[in-house]
């Protein structure tokens, strides 16, 4: 059980943010374009999703998953996409990935004077402790599974 | 809770402000600190009636730093210093390792040479909460490793 990689969008597009644990293979296309493309992805799927319920939607998009690793999102009411990719024994981890947006987006970047918003973070304070916070999560291992 | 927040978002946005109002060469020559640090002043000048109105006399000087040290610092930061030194001829150093308006900025050496401008206020809070008490002082900040800071008070005998 392992998470694989991380994106972090604002609502214009800009990826904020992206760190990889376990990736064994690349896009094949620089990350420009790679976060351009899951962006765009992103964009289409929540429009078709809410178009095509067929019941009244309540959270709208939440995940998907391929037979080797599952894309969970998370978005906030101000546009913050959160978006992580991990192995197929994870469950639903809608509280994680708020707990992303909360305590470590809002609390060191918004509340940081020197983070402009709208730009990639460069606070080493945010991506350190992200990357503990991941590295702590019951659903990381060390080793790739 | 809500009102540190507040506080922290509209100090930030105090500093970045008198940043942007600056004119050419004030930023240079310490103008922009200045500012702040006066507006820190009449603030500490302020608070310092409110929360003090109930207590007692205070003994002498010492006492006064302890004071700040302990219940000034809470009511605004919601926690102690740390750790006060003093010569006993008028000099005090107050070091807090934990200082609540940079704590969210970095834990280490990233953005320190921007750290100044967010001390300024602070350092104006303790000169004019000190004034009001009937000390004349001068306030300085120094940070070496960010969230810690060390606040140095000079008492001016007149």
């Amino acid at each position: 059980m392992t998470v694989h990689n991380l994106y972090l969008f604002d609502r214009n597009g800009v990826c904020l943010h992206y760190s990889e644990w376990h990736r064994k293979k690349q896009a094949g296309i620089p990350k420009e374009e790679e976060f351009k493309l899951m962006y765009g992805m992103l964009f289409s799927i929540r429009s078709f999703v809410s178009k095509m319920s067929p019941l009244d939607m309540k959270d709208g998009f939440l995940a998907f998953q391929t037979s080797r690793y599952k894309l969970h999102y998370y978005e906030t009411p101000t546009g913050i996409k959160v978006v992580m990719n991990t192995d197929l024994g994870v469950g639903p981890i809608r509280d994680v990935l708020h707990h992303i947006y909360s305590a470590l987006y809002v609390e060191l970047v918004v509340k940081n004077p020197l983070c402009p918003l709208g730009q990639a973070v460069q606070s080493e304070l945010f991506r350190s402790r992200l990357d503990s916070y991941i590295r702590s999560l019951p659903f990381f291992s060390a080793r790739a599974g | 809770m809500a009102d540190e927040a507040l506080f922290l978002l509209l100090h930030n946005e105090l500093v970045s402000g008198v940043y942007k109002s600056a004119e050419q060469g004030e930023v240079e020559n310490g103008r922009c600190i200045t500012k702040l640090e006066n507006m820190g002043f009449r603030v500490g000048q302020g608070l310092i009636e409110r929360f003090t109105k109930d207590t007692a006399r205070f003994k002498d000087e010492l006492d006064i730093m302890k004071f700040i040290c302990k219940d000034f610092w809470t009511t605004v930061f919601k926690k102690q210093i740390d750790n006060l030194r003093t010569n006993h001829q008028g000099i005090y150093v107050l070091q807090d390792n934990k200082f609540r308006l940079l704590t969210q900025m970095s834990a280490g050496k990233q953005y320190l040479e921007h750290a100044s401008k967010y001390l300024a206020f602070t350092c104006g809070l303790i000169r004019g909460g000190l004034s009001n008490l009937g000390i004349k002082s001068i306030v300085t900040a120094e940070v070496s490793s960010m969230p810690a800071c060390k606040f140095q008070v000079m008492i001016q005998k007149s």
